[in-house]
């Protein structure tokens, strides 16, 4: 029903050849009607931004936690692994009794979506701090907290940041279901038009920029944070000269 | 030590080394039936390094990790001067032992300056004290200032366990601890970098616990050795020549090995002997002069030298056939010794040269003889090298 609907609004506002014919992709229509994107789109910016940032916020938490508790590696590894698995639908419908239909519905099931690969990553990156290096740490006189902020942390970041950049790029694409629990985001326009090929085009096109511009983004805070990675490829190679403008603006 | 981090020297001489004192201290590990260490006593009076070695089980780390309490006591007391570590802070106690590891473990995303100024960023040091003792230290490990701001990672293995023992230093503390610092590095680089902490040493003069297996270097870097064999038990604590004159036991020594006249020559280094005479011969001086010097001189080469009497090379006797001495001799001088090196090593070098002679540089670089296998093959069979080895032992690096 939502379908014809919007397909009877389209033609009420446009009435074009093209999108009568539903063409290959109908630029005439989309520079009259690109406005109706721009709130979807910040509806979908605000669900993957929110729940990638809860959800790196709880696993760095269970990652503290079982770093230094390390019975605790593999309870942790499962249970978000469980809620990774859950399909996202119906983890909208287990939780529709419980939060109602909306937003937060929605933010809660993609943040346990990213929870497991971020907790992973974070978890594999503590855990790939050579003992050498510790050993050395502790034997200058760290206490266990200086040795996690000074030197375990800080050469995670690779690791961490590989596991941000997974998270974010998959809740991109995962956020477009979040329509289903009534949360919004660029899945509505595909829900409701999912005949209309310009709309579905223009609709994927917002979501991969978007995906490619947290990926990106990343990326370079991963050189700014980590500018010994890229002297050492430099050193070896002298080929990456953009990591070393990355690593001369961070410093 | 409270006062440590309120000082305000900056280039301060070394502080004085405070003796280490080891009582009747045992090590068991929880459900393991045998001592990982066994009523260990030592005394190493300060300034001086004890090696610590053994066959590899033998315990020798686990008795060096239990002065800065990386692995807990059970039983006994170690001191640092006169305080027990065992009611120390762990973490307060660690910041005033410098400790280096086989692995170096260098901060990898930190830089070079950054790793040396670890510990005293930990006690607290400000801005400029700290800067000013990294600049200090890079120039005594003979680093170029301007690594300071590269990473681990572009560093030569060599130069990454210079800086290792530079961070060790840092808070320049009394007493400090080498787990086989050397034992990840190549021999050739192995052998430059154990001369230069001796001389390092010589200048700084702290008391180190040095652990190793290898009894080679042990004998070389040791001014008292601590053999300890299976169960953490002292077989013998005596200086290298006690150790190889008078091994206590079988075990010792076994663990010498059957080559203990060999072992002597780490106990002399090339200065110690008796060096011979080359003929010297400088650029377009005649050659005439030249073979009339070469009649009866020790060495039957002539040996060609710059202005600053700097050995250039030998002289064959095709280049004697013109007129005056050429520019650039046929074989050069491969290889120049230090009079610092020690005979052992001097003698490999002449192996692996496949050269009879070897001409002696001194600190300057200057010609100070030319060692001869001759004389390393006299000073084997000499009953004076009993005699002089003793001296050589007691403070091998006195005059550095």
């Amino acid at each position: 029903m939502f379908e014809l609907l919007a397909q009877v609004e389209i033609r009420d506002r446009s009435g074009g050849d093209c999108v009568t014919d539903n063409g290959a992709f109908c630029f005439g229509w989309l520079s009259d009607n690109w406005d109706r994107y721009v709130d979807p789109t910040i509806e979908h910016l605000f669900l993957v931004g929110v729940s990638v940032i809860a959800g790196f916020l709880i696993a760095f938490g269970l990652a503290y936690l079982s770093h230094r508790r390390r019975w605790l590696q593999s309870g942790f590894t499962s249970a978000t692994g469980i809620l990774y698995t859950i399909p996202s639908i119906a983890f909208f419908a287990l939780l529709l009794p419980i939060t109602g239909r909306g937003t937060l519905t929605g933010l809660i099931a993609l943040t346990a979506f990213a929870l497991q690969i971020l907790y992973r990553n974070i978890n594999t990156g503590l855990n790939n701090v050579p003992d050498d290096v510790k050993e050395a740490g502790i034997g200058m006189g760290m206490s266990p907290s200086q040795l996690f902020w000074k030197i375990e942390l800080p050469l995670s970041i690779p690791e961490i940041i590989a596991g941000l950049r997974i998270a974010t790029v998959s809740t991109v694409a995962i956020a477009t279901l979040a329509v289903f629990a009534g949360a919004g985001g660029l899945g509505g326009e595909f829900t409701t038009q999912i005949d209309f090929k310009t709309n579905v085009i223009f609709a994927s096109l917002i979501c991969v920029t978007m995906a490619i511009i947290f990926d990106v983004g990343l990326l370079i805070l991963q050189a700014l944070l980590s500018p010994w990675r890229s002297a050492a490829v430099e050193g070896k190679t002298r080929s990456t000269r953009a990591f070393g403008m990355f690593r001369r603006t961070a410093t | 030590m409270a006062g440590e981090t309120s000082s305000e020297t900056l280039s301060h001489p070394s502080k004085p080394a405070v003796p280490v004192t080891y009582r009747n201290v045992t090590k068991r590990y929880a459900g393991q039936e045998s001592d990982a260490v066994h009523d260990l006593s030592l005394e190493v009076a300060a300034g001086e390094i004890c090696v610590l070695v053994g066959p590899s089980g033998c315990g020798k780390t686990t008795a060096m990790r239990m002065a800065n309490r990386t692995v807990e006591i059970t039983e006994g007391d170690i001191l640092i001067g006169d305080a027990s570590v065992r009611n120390r802070e762990p973490a307060q106690l660690r910041r005033q032992i410098g400790y280096v590891i086989q692995q170096i473990g260098l901060f990898p995303h930190r830089t070079i300056g950054e790793n040396i100024a670890t510990v005293p960023g930990l006690v607290g040091w400000d801005k400029e004290r700290v800067s000013a003792r990294v600049e200090e230290l890079i120039n005594l490990i003979g680093l170029d200032p301007e690594m300071r701001e590269r990473y681990p990672s572009q560093l030569s293995g060599g130069q990454q366990q210079r800086v290792g023992v530079a961070r060790a230093l840092a808070v320049d503390p009394p007493v400090m601890l080498m787990d086989e610092p050397f034992g990840a590095i190549d021999p050739i680089n192995r052998e430059r970098l154990q001369n230069e902490f001796l001389r390092l040493q010589a200048e700084i003069g702290k008391t180190v616990l040095f652990v190793t297996h290898d009894i080679d270097e042990a004998i070389k870097m040791g001014d008292r050795i601590a053999v300890l064999k299976e169960g953490g038990v002292l077989a013998q604590f005596a200086t290298p020549a006690e150790l190889l004159m008078a091994p206590a036991d079988d075990f010792v020594e076994d663990f010498v090995g059957a080559d203990r006249a060999l072992k002597r020559l780490a106990l002399m280094r090339v200065r110690d002997v008796d060096l011979w005479e080359a003929p010297l011969a400088h650029v377009g001086q005649s050659t005439a002069e030249v073979v009339a010097k070469l009649e009866g001189a020790e060495v039957p080469h002539a040996l060609l030298v710059d202005s600053d009497r700097r050995p250039l090379g030998w002289l064959s006797e095709r280049d004697l056939t013109s007129e005056t001495v050429p520019k650039t001799p046929d074989s050069t001088p491969n290889p120049i010794l230090d009079s610092d090196d020690i005979l052992r090593d001097a003698l490999s070098d002449l192996m692996q040269a496949e050269s009879m002679y070897a001409p002696v540089a001194d600190p300057d670089g200057r010609i100070a003889g030319v060692l001869s296998v001759e004389i390393i093959s006299d000073f084997l069979g000499s009953p004076a090298a009993m005699v002089e080895e003793h001296a050589a032992a007691e403070r091998p690096l006195a005059d550095v």
